[in-house]
Parts: C-alpha cells; sequence; structure tokens
C-alpha cells in the first residue's frame, strides 16, 4: 500500500474518532434509513413473489370432446401442447375428475345420476409470456378452436383482478421505490456534510498548506465509505431480525434473498461515499 | 519574485481592491500597512492563490493567475508559508502533529518528516515542547508553531496576516525578532498590521494601503 493510501486509511479510521457524535449520527441514519429501504425492499419482493405465484396457479381448463376415443384423446394432448402460450397441459380422466368432484364437494354423482356425468380435460398451465388478461383470451379461443375440444373454462375474472391489481401495486412500489431511495441520499448527504463540517479547520489547513485535492478528499471518502458499511451491516441486522420475528409468528411468509442483504449493505457504502463526495465538493471549491 | 500588475478584486458589487501593482523581490521583509478592510487580507490571499483577480494578474515564482490550473495550485503554496492572527492550528493534536501535518498533507515521507519537524521547531524555540497540546501553549508559543509549520516546506516567502494581532506586547516582540531571523536566513516575509510601528523599524519596504489602493 503507498504511503498516501496508508495515511488516507489511518486518518479515515482515526476520523471516526475525531468525530465521534457526528459519526454516530451519520451511522445511526444510514441504518435507520437503510432499515427502512430494506424492508420496503422485501416486502416489495414478497409481495411480487405473491404476484408471481397467484398467477402460476390460474389454469385453462379444456374439456375433451365426449366422443372422442382414446388414441384421439392423446393426439388432441400433443396437439394442445404445440399451441403458443400452453406451458404444460396435464390430462385429468373421467374417473379422476370424479374422484377430484367427490374429494371437492364430498358428494357423489354416480349415486344421484347412476353414471359419471364429467368430462375428460386437460389442465392447461399458462407460459409466463402469455399471463395477460388479452393473452389468456387468445390463448382460450386458440384452444376452443381445436377439433375435439369441447369447451375451455377459466377464471378470466380473477386473472383479470390480479392483473390490474398488480399494475396497481407496482405503479405504487415504483413511486415508494423513488422516494424512499431520494430521501435516503438526502438525508445521507446531509448527514455526512455535518462529519465534513466539523473537520472544517482540518480541510483549510490542508488546503493552506498545500494539499492536493486527492490527499485532503481520500480520508473523507474512506472515513464515509466506513460509516455507510457500518450503517449497513445495522440495517441488515435489523431487516434480518424483523423478517425473522414475523416469520416466527406466521411461518416463512417472507423470504428474503442473500443478494437483497448484499445489495443493502453494498448501497449504504455507496450512498456515503456519494453523500461525502457531495459534502466535500461543498468545501474544495476551485480559486 | 512576486508581481501584481493592475490587480482588482471585486466581490458582490464590492470593490475590496482597486489596480493594486507591487513587486516583492527575494528576500526582501515588505511591510503591507492599513487599517481594517482596508484589502491587506485579500492582497496575501491572491498572493496564496485562495482567491483569484477579477482583473489584472498576479505571478509569484513562475506561475501566473491568468494561467494557472486548479492543479496547480496545491504545488505553488507549498512554496508559500502562511501565518494568521488566529493561528489555526489543530487544538486536538500536539506541537509534533500540528508541523508535522504540513509535511504529511504533501506527501512527504516519514523519515523526512521527522528530521525536518525537529529543525523547524528548533528554529522556533520550541523543542522542548514538541509533545504539549496546543491549548496549554501560550499566544506567543501557539504563533510560533503556526510559523514552524509555515516553515515546514522550506517556502522562498512567508505571508503574515496580522500575525501579533492576539498577543501582548512581549510577545509581539518575540515573534518580530524571530519573523526578522527568519528573514535574515533568506526566507522573504510579507507582513500585514495594522500596527505601522511594528514593521517600520523591520521592515526593509513598507507600502501602505487604503481602501483597496496601495498609496
Amino acid at each position: 500500500m503507498s504511503l498516501n493510501l496508508r495515511y488516507a486509511f489511518r486518518e479515515g479510521l482515526l476520523g471516526l474518532k475525531r468525530t465521534r457524535l457526528s459519526s454516530i449520527l451519520t451511522v445511526s441514519t444510514i441504518a435507520v434509513t437503510l432499515t427502512l429501504f430494506g424492508l420496503f425492499m422485501a416486502v416489495t419482493y414478497n409481495l411480487r413473489r405473491m404476484v408471481s405465484h397467484i398467477r402460476e396457479q390460474i389454469l385453462l381448463e379444456v374439456f375433451v370432446d365426449p366422443t372422442l376415443d382414446t388414441p384421439q384423446t392423446e393426439q388432441l394432448g400433443f396437439r394442445i401442447g404445440d399451441v403458443s402460450g400452453v406451458a404444460e397441459s396435464i390430462y385429468v380422466s373421467r374417473d379422476e375428475a370424479l374422484s377430484r368432484f367427490k374429494s371437492e364437494l364430498g358428494e357423489d354423482p354416480m349415486a344421484i345420476l347412476g353414471e359419471n356425468p364429467l368430462p375428460a380435460s386437460f389442465q392447461v398451465r399458462v407460459a409466463e409470456t402469455h399471463r395477460s388478461s388479452e393473452a389468456i383470451d387468445g390463448l382460450a379461443q386458440a384452444l376452443e378452436a381445436l377439433n375435439g375440444v369441447d369447451e375451455v373454462m377459466y377464471k378470466g375474472r380473477l386473472f383479470e383482478l390480479v392483473n390490474r391489481y398488480s399494475v396497481y401495486v407496482y405503479l405504487v412500489d415504483g413511486v415508494l421505490f423513488f422516494l424512499v431511495l431520494v430521501a435516503s441520499v438526502f438525508l445521507v448527504a446531509n448527514t455526512l456534510r455535518l462529519t465534513i463540517l466539523s473537520q472544517k479547520k482540518i480541510i483549510q489547513i490542508m488546503e493552506l498548506v498545500g494539499a492536493t485535492r486527492g490527499f485532503i478528499r481520500r480520508p473523507y471518502l474512506i472515513l464515509g465509505m466506513i460509516q455507510g458499511a457500518m450503517g449497513g451491516v445495522f440495517a441488515v441486522a435489523s431487516v434480518m431480525l424483523v423478517v425473522a420475528l414475523v416469520n416466527l409468528q406466521f411461518d416463512r411468509l417472507i423470504l428474503v434473498p442473500w443478494l437483497l442483504y448484499a445489495g443493502l449493505w453494498a448501497l449504504g457504502v455507496g450512498l456515503a461515499f456519494w453523500g461525502s463526495r457531495i459534502g466535500l465538493h461543498r468545501h474544495l471549491q476551485a480559486p | 519574485m512576486i508581481s501584481i500588475k493592475d490587480a482588482w478584486f471585486r466581490v458582490g458589487g464590492h470593490t475590496i481592491l482597486e489596480s493594486v501593482s507591487l513587486e516583492v523581490k527575494l528576500g526582501e521583509f515588505l511591510g503591507i500597512v492599513g487599517a481594517s478592510g482596508a484589502g491587506k487580507s485579500t492582497l496575501l490571499r491572491l498572493i496564496h492563490m485562495e482567491i483569484l483577480p477579477t482583473r489584472g494578474q498576479v505571478i509569484v515564482d513562475d506561475l501566473n493567475s491568468l494561467t494557472a490550473h486548479p492543479n496547480e495550485i496545491p504545488q505553488h503554496r507549498r512554496k508559500i508559508g502562511f501565518i494568521f492572527q488566529d493561528f489555526k492550528l489543530l487544538e486536538d493534536r500536539d506541537v509534533y502533529d500540528n508541523v508535522a501535518f504540513a509535511l504529511w498533507a504533501t506527501g512527504v515521507k516519514p523519515k523526512r518528516i521527522k528530521k525536518r519537524v525537529f529543525q523547524v521547531l528548533a528554529e522556533v524555540g520550541l523543542s522542548h515542547k514538541r509533545y504539549t497540546m496546543i491549548p496549554r501553549l501560550s499566544g506567543g508559543e501557539q504563533q510560533r508553531v503556526a510559523i514552524a509549520r509555515a516553515l515546514a516546506n522550506e517556502p522562498f516567502v512567508l505571508l503574515a496576516d496580522e500575525p501579533t494581532g492576539n498577543l501582548d506586547p512581549a510577545n509581539t516582540r518575540e515573534i518580530m525578532t524571530l519573523l526578522q531571523r527568519i528573514n535574515r536566513k533568506g526566507t522573504a516575509v510579507l507582513m500585514a498590521t495594522h500596527k505601522a510601528d511594528l514593521v517600520e523599524r523591520m521592515a526593509s519596504r513598507v507600502v501602505e494601503i487604503h481602501e483597496g489602493r496601495i498609496g
């Protein structure tokens, strides 16, 4: 490590001690802001996961013409699989449909009607690329047009609702994300400016004796990054704790990937670095 | 060495310096005398290139204010020592660290720093107080630390802005004698003060500044 860099690290670390009060304030601000941001990200991530899960659950039921024999039904299965937008199709025989009916409703139609009234069907899972209302309607029409298909049924209303509300959720989500990010940058930059302000005299003296801008800036950028890293660690720990407490109450309701935690920590370091740069810029004006 | 040609400095519609021209020779002791607000400090700040003239030019050594790049200014300041009425010392550090700071900040190697700090502290008569914290020193001693720091990078000129403004007569005499000794060793001294009698006895030349103009 070069002498200048060693000096910058040493001064950066000593700066933490010298600016104890403003450092505590900065680290706390970063920690609180990032915790809120992290919780928001965790909620957003899980909301998106739930919407995606609901969408995945939406199935199209393609009822088979009762006059088709087994080879024709198999052929129909292949043709369904070839339709664009079909991710997967599962054959449900008449007997299987009957047993599902019995287990779901608790009644046996055979006992009442004397025969199985339920047709065989294919349960079609929709590909991710076709999960909009328009695309799913088009897919249903395409399936209905196939020879051997009696009827196609799906919960179009539910699909429409999920789609419509997920647009609102994403819109609110986007606005909140932007607001929280701007507020975080503003808060962190201002608190870091306090740290730099408390060091105004030392910066003036460095300029007085002819230190270069890079030399003056480096310890403060390092100090800012240390503060950001510390704030980031507290934020990650706080989000982890909240997630653990929620999951303890609601059995694994929230899932947070490690990448989000790593991103949150890196965001702390980045925000602090950027905040320090802004703060320093004001005190290092060219003549 | 220092050449100021028709320099003006205006800020917010006020003229602080008006058509100032001045030449300072190597090794000269120049007294700049004037009342508070006359423009003495501004003149010194122009030479230090903390500010640049709004008109005219300042040439120090081979650096011209008209063509100076911001990256050249730190190097320029290393050749100039600057002391102030309020000393501008780091009060949470001791004497040694305050002087060494000027050398650290300019990238001098640690071995050389130690040697040079001891040299300048001996020069200002503070070797015995090298590990004393700044608040425990008298005003005169604090100004001597500031002088030691200003001399650390071996400047060819020392700018002194009211260096005795906060000192009692005994300490004032002490600082003036020290400045004279530094000048005799070859460093030019430019001292701004409102007390004409202070510099008249010691300076090789005295200029008077009045409402931003040199008389």
